[in-house]
């Protein structure tokens, strides 16, 4: 084996969300058998989208919110490899907020975890799209991530978990990896991952978290249903965990099977000059 | 002087065809055609066009259009010609007005000898030397739609120029051939009416004759098709834009070439999105490509500049327009050079290339895609709205000029060879292997973060200067790989032009009448702008008495560029610049050379 990057130790505070999630990529991308050197890991910018530096991985640390283009960018020009992007919810639902809406139309096979803290902790602690109404004289109503996810009629699979409940976690990220790596689209997943240090969660959510697959009526492949339910759930001041959305048919949905079918893509595709000269020439020869 | 009036013609005149006054032999001649912007100005340029090139003509076309997509008043103006040319005539020979705005605009540009044809059927002007017919409702009865009007003024701009019946008819079939029999028809139709309405009235006759040519085995083309087509034969296979006017084409050229050639084309949801999906292309080894123009490169400079300190080989198209902010779209300037030699905050290398024409656009875009990953750096392909839009003939491009040079690219078997593999490895040229992620037994991680070899995030200083150094010092070491200049002129001339993209051709046009004059100058086309090519630049600045930096913009920034690398040069360089949104006509750059301005 050659020497590789190392991953580093993480910058994150003991106690962190994201150690729990930087563990599940870890046991889900292991159990799904992915090589590393055909995973690549896409951060944003924030505590969590250091995470890439954190394993044995291809990495691009992405600009602020730009993580989701670099990521459908990757996973385009080389179908082969197995995406994931993970940052925040700062990087996600604001500054990034263009390009979360558009990956679900997308829907490129990708995974998108994003760490939801309800605060901008790398910065200490200012309100994010997520906080809740009072938390540091924030005067908004939070973003629910699963509403609007579920409001995009694409066959996304989504879902959300909790940073204290590692073992479901993991489940959800395999699936989500599954989904993406049998190329069906674009898996979005929202951890619940306190942040200590900035507004330490972990006992309030620990408390509020509800499985909606446990709720009567239950049904993934409903967006309607689960829309009501999520939405019922919030109005009833706890918080809705789970898987969101799966589409009801196995098939293939990928962007990426859409514009390459069964061609290698754009970053295999062979151009040197001399196996493409004929076609070159007939191309040109269309000048008058 | 005009009144609105249905006239009708007099279509019962005689055997007509009896030129009042004998033919003028025309060998560079100019039509505009105006009217409302959907009443088929382009495609009467597009028709006249083809003829002129079935006749060995260099031919020039060119388009004033509204940011709309219907009415507004709209022109195209086609210039043929024996000579070499790549330049709007300054006066027009013929105008061809399907309103009265038309006239109003066109004629102040009209030749002393230039005449009018006009669709009378909403008005009619009473300016001498010109000739209304009623096209639309000569086309609107027999063919049921008024539409065909501009197939009819070619018919009778064929008997005015004394075209060949037979060619004149063959460039409507090539036109509509692909088109339903249907349209065919109809437009074959409409052509013979225009011309037996102009046949049988004495007004017109043929007035001008048009020279022949030997400009044969030529193209017309337009510098967005070059790039495009550039960019498929340089091997890019990924793009991703946002649709902005001038770049549009590029993306609409490479939606139809490049599927073909397992790449794809991605329109994003903006220019953010555009830029950044072409990073994370680029990541994976395959050549990239964006175009953009002013309002959208604002939006990507913070990913340029990624791209610059996470070495990630990039190419940006900047189709210029006249700004800032929206500015005017659909018209010319060459206002980005200072935004683009400073791209950005923070310090990153970068390259600009800049073409004159479409076959130089075509080289350059695959110089570009190779610089780009030879380098592993953004590179700029600096282009305006005149080369990007305008049409202009020009050689078949070449296949054999081009090359693809994958720089330090490594196989997919690299591990074999390693010990260890670094993304940012410092090496003599400060240019590291590359190996795209997928390469079995090894991995990288590349960030936007100060980093070490490994990619891991620094701020060590010594790190950050040997980081800095790295990358920076590509400017220097990459200089005598960059494209070279052009010089034209002979080289005992005092008198000099520097300048570059569309001023190519109104300089060479100056150039010409210069030396009728008996005036000698010579010409520097600068092809690489940043790094400034002083190399090249100084020696040519050194054997002149006065130099004229050529530009469209207004505070001269390819001469502040040249001040600032070549002060010694200083008391040399005069500005000749034009910002009016329209491109330079010979004469303006001949009277500034001439002290005439």
């Amino acid at each position: 084996m050659v020497q590789s990057a190392k991953p580093v130790p993480p910058i994150w505070c003991p106690g962190c969300g994201d150690f729990g999630v930087l563990a599940a990529v870890k046991k889900a991308a292991a159990n799904q058998k992915i090589s590393v050197h055909d995973l690549v890991l896409v951060g944003g910018i924030g505590c969590s989208g250091s995470i890439h530096n954190f394993l044995e991985v291809n990495g691009i640390h992405a600009l602020h919110g730009r993580l989701l283009a670099q990521a459908v960018g990757v996973k385009l020009a080389n179908p082969s490899l197995t995406v994931v992007a993970a940052g925040g919810d700062g990087d996600g639902y604001a500054i990034g907020m263009g390009h979360f809406i558009h990956a679900f139309k997308k829907n490129a096979s990708i995974l998108y975890i994003v760490m939801n803290n309800e605060t901008y902790g790398l910065t200490k602690g200012q309100a994010s799209p997520t906080s809740q109404l009072g938390f540091e004289g924030n005067v908004e109503p939070p973003f629910h991530a699963m509403l609007t996810a579920l409001s995009i009629p694409a066959p996304n699979f989504i879902a959300r978990t909790f940073s204290g409940d590692p073992k479901t976690m993991t489940a959800v990220l395999e699936e989500a990896l599954r989904f993406n790596r049998e190329g069906r689209g674009f898996a979005f997943v929202e951890d619940l991952s306190p942040c200590v240090t900035y507004n330490d969660t972990y006992k309030l959510w620990r408390e509020k978290v509800l499985d909606v697959s446990k709720l009567p009526g239950y049904d993934p492949t409903d967006r309607k249903t689960m829309f009501r339910l999520c939405l019922e759930t919030i109005e009833q001041g706890r918080i809705p965990i789970g898987v969101m959305h799966r589409p009801k048919e196995p098939g293939h949905d990928g962007l990426e099977a859409k514009l390459v079918g069964d061609r290698p893509g754009p970053a295999r595709a062979d151009i040197a000059l001399a196996p493409n000269l004929a076609s070159y020439q007939k191309l040109l020869s269309g000048l008058t | 002087m005009t009144t609105p009036a249905v006239r009708n013609p007099p279509l019962s005149a005689a055997t007509g065809g009896e030129a009042t006054t004998p033919a003028q032999e025309l060998s560079d001649l100019s039509v505009m055609i105006g009217g409302q912007g959907g009443d088929g100005t382009l495609t009467v340029s597009d028709l006249l066009g083809r003829y002129f090139r079935k006749r060995g003509l260099y031919v020039y076309t060119s388009r004033n259009v509204l940011s709309r997509i219907r009415g507004g008043h709209a022109d195209a103006s086609i210039r043929a010609s024996r000579d070499p040319i790549a330049s709007v005539k300054s006066q027009v020979d013929v105008l061809v007005a399907f309103d009265n705005e038309a006239i109003e605009i066109g004629k102040a540009e009209l030749a002393p000898h230039g005449f009018v044809l006009y669709d009378s059927t909403t008005f009619h002007s009473e300016l001498p030397n010109s000739a209304g017919f009623p096209f639309a409702t000569l086309v609107g009865g027999p063919l049921g739609q008024p539409i065909f009007k501009n197939t009819a003024a070619y018919g009778a701009l064929s008997v005015l120029f004394g075209f060949d019946p037979v060619q004149t008819r063959l460039v409507i079939e090539e036109r509509f051939k692909r088109r339903s029999p249907e349209a065919l028809e109809k437009n074959l139709k409409a052509l013979e009416i225009g011309r037996k309405v102009a046949l049988e009235d004495p007004r017109v006759g043929q007035r001008f004759s048009v020279a022949e040519g030997d400009a044969r085995d030529l193209i017309l083309t337009t510098g967005n098709q070059a790039v495009a087509l550039g960019f498929v034969v340089g091997g890019g296979r990924f793009f991703a834009g946002y649709p902005i006017t001038p770049a549009t084409e590029i993306m609409e050229y490479l939606q139809r070439y490049l599927p073909a050639f397992g790449g794809i084309v991605r329109q994003a949801e903006d220019e953010l999105a555009a830029i950044n999906m072409v990073i994370g292309a680029s990541y994976t080894g395959s050549r990239v490509m964006t175009s953009t123009s002013g309002p959208g490169l604002s939006l990507m400079t913070e990913g340029i500049g990624h791209a610059g300190t996470a070495e990630l080989p990039i190419v940006v198209a900047d189709c210029q327009r006249v700004g800032p902010s929206t500015g005017e779209p659909t018209r010319n300037e060459q206002s980005d050079l200072s935004h683009l030699a400073n791209l950005g905050h923070g310090e990153y290398p970068r390259f600009i290339l800049a073409p004159a024409t479409p076959e130089d656009a075509f080289d350059l875009t695959v110089e570009a895609l190779n610089l780009a990953e030879r380098w592993r750096l953004p590179v700029i392909l600096l282009l305006d709205q005149a080369l990007c839009q305008n049409t202009a003939t020009c050689r078949r491009f070449e296949l054999s000029n081009v090359r693809v040079d994958r720089g330090k690219r490594l196989g997919g078997d690299a591990a074999q060879g390693l010990a260890q593999y670094k993304v940012y490895q410092f090496t003599d040229d400060g240019v590291s292997p590359f190996a795209p992620p997928g390469t079995p037994g090894l991995w990288s991680e590349v960030t936007g973060n100060e980093h070490d070899e490994w990619g891991h995030v620094s701020v060590n200083p010594v790190n950050r200067v040997r980081m800095m150094q790295k990358r920076m010092e590509k400017m220097v070491r990459a200089r005598n790989e960059l494209p070279p200049c052009r010089l034209f002129g002979p080289s005992e001339a005092r008198i000099g032009f520097v300048g570059f993209g569309n001023t190519s051709g109104p300089i060479l046009e100056a150039m010409r009448i210069l030396e009728s004059r008996g005036i000698g100058t010579r010409y520097l086309q600068a092809r690489t702008l940043y790094p400034v090519p002083v190399h090249e630049i100084e020696p040519f600045l050194a054997g002149l008495d006065v130099c004229y930096v050529v530009e469209h913009n207004y505070t001269g920034q390819l001469a502040r560029l040249l001040r600032e690398t070549m002060p010694a040069q200083h008391a040399k360089l005069r500005s000749t610049l034009k910002y009016d949104g329209t491109s330079f006509r010979a004469p303006e750059i001949v009277a500034a050379a001439t002290g005439g301005a």
